[in-house]
């Protein structure tokens, strides 16, 4: 993009410099703060604190939580998707709704429901407490919690894609005969592939990084219920900032990652397509 | 092209539920890892205790205490009993063991959070009846300033001068925190009795509302409260005694503060009953609450800065640990449930101080 | 045809299945959430919302979120102009800078500005030095909260601004507008959107946000306490009414934002911001995969 040319050089490099000073305070410094204080005292250090014994349990379990809740987000996101926009029934305005109401509810409040509802003297919790299934302070909760804050992205991702490409291809595919299984994988999967993997990076990223939900619903239990983020926290209590850090720059680093090579595939593929 | 393409949604198709698969088991290895420390083992194998206490009791329990009795266990019985724990604000732990966090010991800051989990009928046993009425340790509230105290703080009405950053934690989450306040306003209620005759509730007041004026943070635990003071804020933090000797044995230059007046901290610990039996392990998790009233328990406890509950050990330790002048107890102020009434309640002293520091 | 119809009685199952799942996941958690509060009908509802210390910390928070989104848009928009309209070095590294707070857990940008900016720091001792403590206090929260919801002006302004036709500006700039007056009559009106959107959604987020306020605030209540903060302390102290119904308050607040926000937003079809990477490949990729020119793009 050329510079529009009414625009002078002072007001440019004002500017400019003005966007870069907010950059730096609230994006560089803190965050090149985290990744300089986790490499501090080099990588030795840096791999000793994350193969610290409860780090190690709790990265797992941050791993295993984000696992799960992105498969069941994919699959029950790209269905909710589909319902949304390619079908009309009544009270579809209202799943809508209620589907964007996790933006809407700050993360202690949905540990807290959670609690409310599967605790012992909960209306669920009664139940499952009376089977011996453990839900709150233990996976379950701690999964329930994270898929409540994780369910708008896939969903709302997926719902955009669908608007944009449109039925035309679908609708061909019903009239020469195919079901709504073989539209799904040879035509709406194809279509919506980028949306859903946008969906799903977003879906990882969040929970990795969740933590008052879990907080709440866990019960902070060492080497049972400690997430990633809860181990940041209480390495930071037990004054040890390296090892905060450490963990801290692990989860950064991992949702990078995905990010990047989300973005390197999307190049290859253009640079494929365009070799065509 | 058409034929790649489908052969690429199979591999797709495949690697996704794989995924799932493989996720799913994951999910239920943990889940099982999770109940199978619930079940009763035969002799041999190894059962599991849980253990739900308050924050600074982390460092004497995970690196001296456990493995102590571990090692003991072993001899004994010859049995691996293993622990899982969770150390968060008294008030949050006590919570969380009514709500359902299958802790077979909780070792808490102070009884009013027993009390709790006694009302919720998961605690059965007549818990005060125990050793040294159900307490397992002592302390007492101190302040810890800065090294070489600059700002010459003697006692805690120099808390409530202008310009003094002050820390405590929330009386909300943290039992350290009620510990602390009560001592401030015990001490003041002590002052006013010494001065005048008979206890000045005003006064006491007038004391608190000095030094929550000058609070900078409060934060959930008595733990992250140290956190604070110890990463640069605040001139002084009112805090455990056993905490601050924590973090000079540590190697931290602080100066212990004993204001003349203060309270007796008395940390208790009760056998949750109700998850006790659903796990099967009675006879070991006694075992290990008996063992911390052992001589060489209450050594250990003392060697970390608690002051240890069984007499002749805390007279061998005696010189570590003065005694103020005005010591007093809970009781001094009337028990438990009138202070959480009193002081904490919708119309407490503490609530309506800050109600008006916030208005002023 | 017996096997489409099974084809389609499999669709709706599954379909039952997702919707159940929704009601089980969001409206009963919810439903918990209302019926606790009402434990003591609406004479306890208002009792609670009439807590000086919970009303402080609603104020205080909402103050906090308002702030934090005005902050949001006036430099979101700023950022979101010098990106797109201007070449200089460091604009790509600037461009995936945006998105970082995504990847960060907010106790963890909490524990950084703590670190950065905090008393133990060279830059806090000047902060403090110079009256403007960032730790424990307002101003701190209020930084927290433009961490926490950086990208969200930002992202949704970069397509519009991307659509529009520099062209336009410049000619009426030739024919004797004023810059300022090419600004704000020429670009903002198409921008406007874009910049309620952003601001609408780091508000809402600004309220809810707890990981990076409790780390950061002093949590004093009256003072420094936020929503939040204030829920989840009496959960602990066993006041689960006062909890909830000030969650309620809380959640409506939001919900309200979000409707305000779905009504801006559905007028350019943008409700998350997104990746600004990725945001290239849904307004021309798309296209390019099928191979097939039929499939029509549908205009923003």
């Amino acid at each position: 993009m050329a510079t529009p040319s009414y625009q002078s050089k002072t007001a440019k490099f004002t500017m400019i410099g003005i966007v870069f000073l907010y950059f730096t305070v609230f994006i560089i410094l803190p965050i090149g703060g985290m990744f300089a204080g986790a490499f501090a005292k080099g990588l030795p250090a840096f791999w000793r604190e994350l193969t610290r014994p409860e780090a190690v349990h709790a990265i797992s379990l941050t791993f295993i939580i984000t696992a799960i809740v992105t498969v069941l987000n994919a699959v029950f996101g790209t269905v909710l998707a589909i319902l949304l926009v390619r079908h009309h029934f009544p009270g579809a305005a209202l799943l809508k709704g209620i589907v964007d109401l996790p933006f809407a509810v700050s993360p202690v409040i949905a540990g807290f429901m959670l609690i409310l509802l599967y605790g012992p003297k909960g209306l669920l919790g009664v139940f499952f407490d009376a089977w011996g299934i453990k839900i709150v302070y233990a996976l379950p909760g701690m999964i329930l919690a994270t898929l409540f804050v994780t369910l708008p992205f896939v969903v709302k991702e997926v719902s955009l894609v669908l608007q944009e490409i449109g039925t035309e291809q679908e609708q061909a595919a019903t009239i020469l005969g195919a079901g709504p299984w073989r539209t799904f994988w040879r035509i709406t999967l194809p279509g919506i592939r980028w949306g859903l993997l946008y969906g799903i990076t977003l879906t990882v990223a969040r929970s990795l990084g969740e933590f008052g939900a879990v907080l709440v619903v866990s019960g902070n239990i060492i080497n049972r219920t400690q997430t990633a983020t809860m181990d940041i926290y209480q390495a930071y209590s037990d004054y040890n900032e390296l090892g905060s850090y450490a963990v801290a720059a692990l989860l950064a680093i991992i949702s990078f990652a995905i990010l990047f090579s989300l973005e390197l595939i999307k190049k290859k593929k253009e640079a494929a397509s365009n070799g065509n | 092209m058409k034929l790649a393409k489908t052969s690429k949604k199979r591999v797709f198709t495949i690697a996704f539920l794989a995924l799932f698969s493989m996720s799913i088991l994951a999910g239920c290895g943990a889940k099982a890892d999770n109940k199978s420390a619930d079940t009763k083992a035969p002799a041999g194998k190894t059962r599991t205790i849980i253990l739900g206490s308050y924050t600074v009791n982390k460092e004497p329990y995970e690196k001296e205490l456990i493995p102590a009795f571990q090692k003991y266990w072993k001899q004994k019985s010859g049995e691996d009993v293993k622990f899982e724990t969770s150390f968060v604000a008294s008030g949050a732990q006590a919570k969380a063991i009514v709500g359902g966090f299958e802790a077979d010991v909780a070792a808490l800051s102070l009884e009013g959070d027993i009390d709790q989990i006694v009302k919720a009928g998961l605690i059965t046993n007549n818990w005060k009846s125990k050793q040294a009425d159900g307490f397992v340790t002592n302390s007492i509230a101190v302040i810890a300033v800065r090294p070489g105290n600059p700002k010459n703080i003697k006692d805690w009405e120099d808390l409530a001068k202008p310009g003094i950053g002050v820390l405590y934690p929330n009386p909300k989450t943290s039992g350290g925190a009620m510990w602390d306040v009560n001592a401030i306003y015990g001490a003041g209620l002590k002052i006013s009795e010494q001065k005048n005759g008979k206890q000045d509730p005003a006064f006491a007041k007038e004391l608190l509302k000095g030094i929550q004026k000058n609070v900078k943070v409060m934060d959930k635990s008595g733990r992250e409260s140290f956190t604070t003071f110890e990463k640069g804020t605040g001139d002084a933090v009112v805090t455990y005694e056993n905490e601050v000797l924590r973090a000079i044995a540590g190697g931290a230059k602080y100066d212990l503060i004993y204001p003349k007046s203060t309270i007796l901290i008395q940390n208790p610990i009760a056998i949750v009953d109700k998850n006790v039996e659903k796990h099967g392990n009675k006879e070991v998790v006694e075992a290990f609450v008996n063992f911390l009233y052992t001589k060489d328990a209450q050594r250990i406890l003392g060697k970390n800065g608690f002051r240890p509950v069984d007499q002749e050990v805390a007279k061998e330790f005696s010189a570590n640990f003065p005694i103020p002048a005005q010591l007093f107890s809970i009781d001094y102020l009337g028990g438990w449930s009138k202070v959480v009434k009193e002081i904490y309640g919708a119309d407490g002293v503490w609530t309506k101080i800050v109600v008006e520091l916030g208005q002023g | 045809m017996g096997h489409l119809k099974i084809a389609h009685l499999s669709w709706r199952l599954l379909a039952t299945i997702v919707v159940s799942y929704i009601f089980v996941l969001v409206l009963l958690p919810m439903g918990a959430l209302l019926s606790n509060s009402m434990a003591g009908g609406w004479g306890g509802f208002l009792e609670d919302l009439s807590q000086p210390v919970a009303r402080k910390a609603l104020q205080l928070t909402f103050e906090v979120a308002l702030i934090g989104a005005l902050v949001n848009g006036v430099f979101g928009l700023l950022t979101a102009y010098v990106l797109v309209r201007f070449e200089f070095p460091g604009k790509g590294l600037l461009n995936a800078l945006v998105d970082l707070p995504f990847a960060i857990p907010t106790n963890v940008s909490g524990l950084m500005l703590l670190a950065v900016y905090g008393g133990g720091s060279p830059l806090g001792k000047v902060l403090e030095g110079l009256g403007l403590p960032l730790a424990y206090s307002i101003p701190g929260v209020v930084v927290a909260v433009i961490l926490v919801t950086f990208p969200f002006t930002i992202r949704a302004l970069q397509p519009l601004l991307e659509e529009l036709d520099p062209d336009i500006e410049a000619a009426a700039y030739i024919l004797g507008a004023s810059r300022w007056k090419t600004f704000w009559k020429v670009t903002f009106p198409s921008l406007l959107p874009g910049v309620l959107s952003g601001v609408t959604l780091a508000f809402s987020r600004g309220l809810a946000e707890f990981g990076a306020v409790v780390v950061v605030a002093g949590n004093i209540p009256m003072k420094t306490q936020l929503a939040a903060v204030y829920i989840y302390g009496e959960m602990e102290s066993y006041n689960a009414r006062g909890a909830t119904s000030i969650s309620i308050v809380l959640v409506a607040a939001a919900i309200v934002l979000l409707v305000l926000l779905n009504l801006v937003s559905s007028k350019q079809r943008l409700t998350i911001p997104r990746f600004g990477l990725l945001r290239k490949i849904f307004v021309k990729g798309e296209v390019k995969e099928h191979g097939n020119p039929v499939i029509p793009v549908q205009d923003r």
